[in-house]
């Protein structure tokens, strides 16, 4: 059963069952976690450029938390504008970035 | 057990009047006078008097807020576990809007994670602006980072990393399961959940007693020898610490929603507070996913 059944409505004789991919999300997690213990283990990291390396571990975690807040805090599945709150935080973040980006380091 | 529905709509295929099809609330609602409760307060009160102990400096005035709060606490639980909890039926109902409506409940909800989401970056952004200006050349409290696996358990914690995303699907999978109204598999993974929480805690405890006893990794200082900055426990520490702190809280919070799974039940139409403590149980999980990143693995 790679897909969950979350509701059944019942409607009139017809039923129709909600079909959500929380397993298959749960695979990609899983199999993304794995790649990055992979390409960090020594023996295997030194064929990446740290820089690279640093690089494409961002981008993998930033993709399965995306999965997450989409699929298990299920955000796909709400109205759409409850999203403006999280962001609202991360916009914040970037300007805790920026100010610590561009401020000068005390040698 | 798909029940209650049946039974509705059994009910209204053979005696729907207009009222009935008019009021379809579980009748739960109608013998409910009110959704007020005074503990809410309480519990805010007592974390007013704590944090005022905390910026007075005064431990007195802690232990009163503290006092407080734990009362407070336990009257909402004493009140709220033995009675199914008291959602707002009506008020969520779907308007075609750009803005519908959601429960109040999981606004405060996803308003709570905003603030979650500004507390950690200030946590993790500190910790990486003194990273960056202390490995340096010529930096006071100079010293390098170490490097992924040098200090560290990554296997150890790698396998943390599952435990928790697995309690992540058992959590989503106990929503969905009472979302079909299915009382046994509920229980179930509520509890898988709980017992993959509370494992990734004894694993945490494990790493951070051998970590600071064993090897050394203290707040102020690294492991002798290691040559590694004296900063980078105190970064470690603050970081995992807060996030295992979290998960504290959500082990506490599902210990919760599992008694009151097993005592009295949440049902198909009712279930609100599993939603909400699985918010926020992802939302921890999200977190872990960028510190194990951040702490471990860069």
């Amino acid at each position: 059963m790679a897909e969950t059944a979350v509701a059944t409505h019942v409607s009139g004789t017809e039923e129709h069952v909600r079909k959500r991919p929380y397993v298959i999300v749960f695979v990609i997690l899983a199999a993304v976690t794995a790649i990055e213990l992979a390409i960090t283990t020594p023996g295997y990291f030194l064929v990446l450029e740290h820089a690279f390396r640093v690089g494409l571990l961002i981008v993998l975690s930033t993709m399965k938390a995306s999965l997450v807040v989409a699929y298990y805090m299920h955000l796909r599945y709400e109205p759409r504008w409850i999203a403006l709150i999280p962001l609202g935080g991360l916009a914040l973040v970037a300007v805790l970035v920026a100010a610590l980006l561009s401020t000068t380091a005390h040698a | 057990m798909a029940g209650t529905e049946d039974v509705k709509a059994a009910g209204l295929i053979h005696c729907a009047g207009p009222r009935q099809m008019a009021h379809p609330e579980p009748a739960a609602l109608e013998e409910e006078e009110h959704h007020g409760s005074p503990w809410p307060f309480i519990i805010a009160i007592g974390m007013g008097v704590g944090y005022f102990g905390i910026v007075s400096a005064s431990v007195p005035w802690l232990l009163v807020g503290l006092a407080i709060f734990a009362g407070g606490a336990g009257g909402w639980i004493h009140h709220d576990i033995r009675r199914p909890s008291s959602a707002f039926y009506g008020a969520v109902a779907a308007i075609d809007s750009k803005f519908p409506r959601v429960s109040a409940r999981k606004l405060g909800m996803w308003l709570f994670l905003a603030t979650e989401i500004m507390f950690f970056s200030a946590i993790i952004g500190a910790s990486w602006t003194l990273r960056l200006r202390t490995t340096v050349p010529g930096a006071a409290f100079g010293g390098p980072w170490a490097e992924p696996g040098h200090i560290l358990n990554v296997p150890l914690t790698g396998l943390n990393t599952f435990i928790l995303i697995i309690s992540s699907l058992t959590m989503v999978e106990a929503l969905a399961a009472i979302e079909r109204g299915d009382q046994r598999k509920v229980r179930i993974f509520l509890l898988a959940t709980l017992l993959l929480g509370i494992t990734f805690l004894s694993i945490q405890a494990f790493e951070y007693q051998k970590l600071y006893f064993a090897d050394g990794l203290t707040f102020k200082s690294a492991p002798p020898g290691s040559g590694v900055n004296p900063l980078y426990g105190a970064t470690f520490y603050a970081q995992t610490g807060v996030h295992g702190s979290h998960v504290t809280a959500g082990v506490l919070a599902m210990a919760y929603v599992t008694r009151k799974a097993f005592k009295v039940g949440f049902t198909k139409e009712n279930h609100e507070a599993v939603e909400l403590v699985g918010l926020y149980w992802h939302f921890v999980d999200v977190v872990w996913i960028f510190l194990f990143t951040i702490v471990y693995l860069i």
